[in-house]
């Protein structure tokens, strides 16, 4: 009798045990499935009683962190109901994982987006289409004017909305010129000034360190695509072909390499030491190399990391009497096609970039805000080198003009790009043997 | 049904008490494994629907040089990498064979490693150990040696991880321990009365008796070295660098499905390094008879 009970009770364990799971499994699809339903269903997610969690994924470093965290608990503070699940990280990490994490169906409802790996996602329909949410107000960007709107576009669809827009430059610490008895770079200046300016510069230094960290491969942009522009081409076509011909990347590769012959860039080995850590470990914030590319709106970070002297920003180099390479790049913001709570993410973009209190905590974390209200209450309280950044944002943005969407492959085209510079710089290949590698191969994952 | 019901009253407890294992080798293992194996013959990048294309992830496979480079990374580490860890984990366990006071503390501080071994942190230790400021260019530095950056360059970066899966010989050393306490002490006082000295006993009487044990561990090891995947993943900064120099296997099937949405072409990988570990396995039996002694 005994052993029956027993018996029994393990029998009624296992047959709980297999509902537990399929009764989840259950919950989950119809949630994915149907979420269009839902969301009608539930029209007004934000003042039912019921309680839901979206979650939200940004990059970038400990500073950010703190001020999206911030953000966060303000909207959370607005709309008690809705809870914000936070993931963050570091740039390069951050890719990696928001694949992984949309090809399994688990990304977060809302995720930072950038325009150059904007279409891998879109074109395979990652991401929520948001036209008809902002013509029907439901994502109220009324006040975004139609330049900042049409950058979230791929094509006619409005799949990210601009956090804000940057400008990247090459940025320099005064105090660390001053030291080495180096006249800052000018404003305005050509890839032959910048090769000329790096030679000088490492006189100065001697063995402590470079002038700058190798530029030759890492991404595509913005520094080689800056000089494809420059050079009368692009990265890409419009219709996702490479854009670009081998004089191109023979001219490019060929600058890097005879810098980094002569010493006035690091050596292989030691760019792999340094890649990927974080900004105060950095070869800039370390003075291992006097002159950084960077976007403008991370200048003020190294102005406060490095405590001496102010953090001045330059334009890319340009190529003498060709065209300008500028292209608007910003950070934005999308809702991911599977996501279960579309609207409450709307909510939650709407709060981020336009709510007042947000926009005065996120200032220009990202570059200034996109929309006309929101930077104007920005602009007023902005430390010094925000102050720079901005302007330096403004002057650029002027000159820029429409770039291509990457086309669908974009991440091994990078990949095989920062392999075949890799290869130069370790003397594994030379850059005639590089360039053909790279354009074949190239060409053959983008399908001409 | 008269059968059934037979053979449900003899196993059908059995089955039950299973259950919850089964469920979880099918959901967890079985179907994922059936689905990889067809996505393995299809064009799938996640987001749309797969398409047959028959061999073509497979014949491709050859003609990519990245997929060798990967291949050659991972032969050698497997090559390297598992004869050393066990020889070195033999060799520790020999010497706390002796009878030393305080064994249980050095067996915990020696297995210590294996626990922390596959773990991210060990992996970021590594980076700063070999890196061109680190620990060992500290020590070779007091013998007026210049180091190297030895991760950042391809030609040692590879060794450095080899060292760290060394490092990692606890696991085997606590099996090569129970194995040595089998081995009857009769035999070597009558090898003593012979005359026999420690090596050739070593030789003669300790290694002969525990092939099994070595046995098992060179199997476990082989399959364990061509699946790694976290030391190169971290130290690397999931690159596979420097120059793919640490592009292991896993790691560049890893960057395919994952960074490149490639999920038929890292199917067929995966399903490449099953046979691949499948046949070196078959390999190392088929030996066994003529090198694996078997008491009794």
């Amino acid at each position: 009798m005994k052993r029956n009970l027993l018996l029994l009770s393990m029998i009624a364990l296992a047959f709980l045990l297999l509902i537990g799971c399929s009764s989840n499994e259950d919950a989950g699809e119809t949630n994915e499935g149907e979420s269009n339903d839902n969301s009608s269903e539930n029209a007004s997610e934000n003042d039912a009683d019921e309680q839901i969690e979206i979650s939200f994924s940004w990059w970038g470093d400990t500073g950010r962190h703190e001020k999206y965290n911030e953000i966060v608990d303000l909207f959370e503070e607005e709309y008690p109901n809705i809870k914000v699940d936070r993931q963050f990280g570091g740039w390069e990490d951050y890719w990696d994982r928001l694949t992984t994490q949309v090809s399994g169906g688990n990304a977060p409802d809302v995720v930072s987006m950038h325009q150059f790996y904007v279409s891998d996602y879109a074109r395979r329909g990652a991401l929520h289409v948001m036209n008809d949410m902002v013509d029907s107000g439901e994502l109220d960007l009324s006040d975004f004017p139609d330049a900042a709107l049409n950058s979230g576009k791929v094509g006619e669809e409005i799949v990210m909305v601009a956090k804000g827009i940057t400008m990247p430059g090459y940025v320099y610490n005064t105090a660390v010129f001053d030291d080495l008895g180096v006249d800052y770079p000018g404003y305005d200046w050509t890839w032959d000034d910048f090769v000329d300016k790096a030679y000088e510069i490492k006189e100065a230094m001697g063995e402590d360190g470079w002038a700058f960290e190798d530029g030759s491969g890492g991404q595509l942009q913005p520094r080689f695509r800056y000089f494809a522009r420059q050079s009368g081409q692009d990265v890409f076509t419009d219709d996702g072909k490479l854009g670009f011909d081998e004089q191109v990347l023979t001219d490019w590769w060929t600058m890097w390499d005879n810098m980094r012959q002569d010493d006035v860039i690091p050596d292989a080995s030691t760019s792999n030491e340094y890649e990927g850590l974080p900004l105060e470990a950095n070869m800039f914030a370390t003075k291992k190399v006097a002159i950084l590319g960077l976007p403008a709106n991370q200048m003020y970070l190294y102005e406060e990391q490095m405590g001496e002297g102010e953090i001045n920003i330059v334009r890319h180099p340009h190529i003498e009497g060709g065209p300008n390479g500028e292209y608007i790049e910003g950070a934005y913001l999308s809702i991911t096609e599977a996501s279960p709570h579309k609207e409450a993410a709307a909510k939650f973009i709407e709060f981020f970039v336009s709510n007042e209190k947000s926009v005065k905590i996120f200032k220009t974390e990202q570059g200034p805000p996109a929309g006309t209200e929101a930077s104007n209450l920005v602009m007023e309280d902005l430390t010094p080198p925000e102050q720079r950044a901005v302007e330096h944002i403004q002057n650029t943005v002027e000159l820029s003009e429409p770039a291509p969407y990457a086309p669908e492959g974009i991440n091994e085209v990078e990949t095989l790009f920062a392999d075949n510079a890799e290869a130069i710089a370790f003397g594994q290949k030379s850059v005639e043997q590089a360039v053909t590698d790279f354009m074949s191969e190239a060409r053959s994952i983008l399908g001409e | 049904m008269g059968k059934f019901k037979l053979f449900w009253k003899d196993n059908g407890i059995g089955y039950l008490f299973l259950t919850p294992w089964l469920i979880g080798i099918l959901t967890l293992t079985a179907i994922p494994m059936g689905a990889s194996l067809y996505f393995s013959f299809t064009s799938y990048d996640m987001f749309n629907a797969p398409t047959w294309i028959g061999f073509d992830n497979y014949t491709s496979l050859f003609s990519d040089p990245k997929w060798l480079q990967s291949v050659k990374v991972t032969v050698i580490y497997v090559f390297f990498g598992v004869p050393l860890q066990l020889a070195f984990a033999l060799f520790i366990a020999v010497l706390l064979n002796k009878g030393i006071g305080g064994l249980r503390v050095y067996r915990a501080v020696y297995y210590v490693p294996s626990l922390f071994g596959g773990s991210v942190a060990i992996a970021i230790l590594w980076r700063q150990i070999f890196g061109g400021n680190g620990l060992v260019n500290n020590i070779l530095g007091k013998f007026g040696i210049d180091g190297i950056n030895w991760i950042s360059t391809p030609s040692t970066a590879l060794y450095t991880l080899i060292i760290l899966m060394v490092w990692q010989f606890g696991a085997s050393m606590v099996i090569f321990l129970a194995g040595l306490k089998q081995v009857p002490i009769e035999l070597y006082e009558s090898a003593k009365i012979d005359g026999a000295g420690p090596m050739k006993q070593f030789f003669k009487i300790t290694l002969p008796l525990i092939t099994p044990v070595v046995f098992f561990n060179l199997v476990m090891g082989i399959i364990g070295a061509f699946q790694a995947f976290t030391p190169a993943y971290i130290v690397s900064g999931g690159t596979g660098g420097p120059l793919n120099s640490t592009l292991f296997y896993t790691l560049y099937l890893y960057q395919k499905g994952f960074t490149q949405f490639a999920m038929g072409y890292a199917s067929a990988m995966a399903w490449v390094l099953l046979i691949v570990i499948a046949i070196a396995t078959a390999i190392v039996f088929a030996t066994s008879k003529k090198w694996v002694y078997y008491q009794g």
